[in-house]
């Protein structure tokens, strides 16, 4: 797919890139995912659901 | 989206994705990150540069390759991307300090009309979750697919 049909597209397709399979099972931001646990358990989602 | 983005590839699982960002400063590896949180069906997403002396990310460098609209917009498409396969899913993000929150509040305003097309969108402001008010200072955003 080019560039000017993935700007268009709404839910692009995507190129699988096997290399990127290494980091699975890790988290590579640790200190952003413990805020967003702190902010989720503190203030759970909105009270509209 | 109203600025163009970066062409990315993904790991199978549309969890982590990668692009390059081109400017001034040379060709710079990013990453975006869907992580799991303590809240099922809720995920953390998260970007920053590829560090390729550690194999990971330095989540605390500042590029200024003058490209922010188009990372910005491309870690939006992601997110079109990663709800296609997780149309359930809930997106929490927020920035590493308070200038990088307000450029996800900057990167989420100059899509608004887009994105609300598609998405709700909520900031958080002290301890409650509202709609997202072009120009309010929000400590963390919360997204969703409208039609799930």
């Amino acid at each position: 797919m080019d560039l000017k049909n993935l700007n268009e597209k709404k839910i692009p397709i995507v190129k699988i890139n096997k290399q990127l399979e290494r980091f699975r099972g890790k988290t590579l931001f640790p200190e952003k995912l413990k805020k967003a646990n702190e902010i989720l358990t503190r203030v759970g989602l909105p009270k509209t659901v | 989206m109203k600025y163009p983005i970066y062409a990315y590839t993904s790991e199978d699982q549309l969890m982590l994705y990668e692009f390059t960002s081109i400017g001034p400063k040379g060709n710079v590896k990013k990453i975006v990150e869907y992580s799991v949180t303590s809240i099922e069906n809720v995920y953390n997403l998260a970007f920053g540069d590829y560090d390729e002396k550690i194999d990971g990310i330095n989540d605390k460098s500042v590029t200024n390759n003058g490209d922010s609209p188009k990372v910005l917009a491309t870690v939006a498409s992601t997110v079109y991307s990663f709800t296609g396969r997780y149309p359930q899913a809930w997106i929490h993000a927020t920035g590493s300090t308070a200038v990088r929150t307000r450029l996800y509040r900057m990167g989420i305003t100059n899509n608004i009309a887009a994105i609300l097309e598609d998405f709700r969108v909520y900031g958080l402001k002290g301890e409650m979750w509202e709609d997202f008010l072009i120009g309010e200072d929000y400590e963390a955003f919360l997204i969703t697919r409208k039609n799930k």
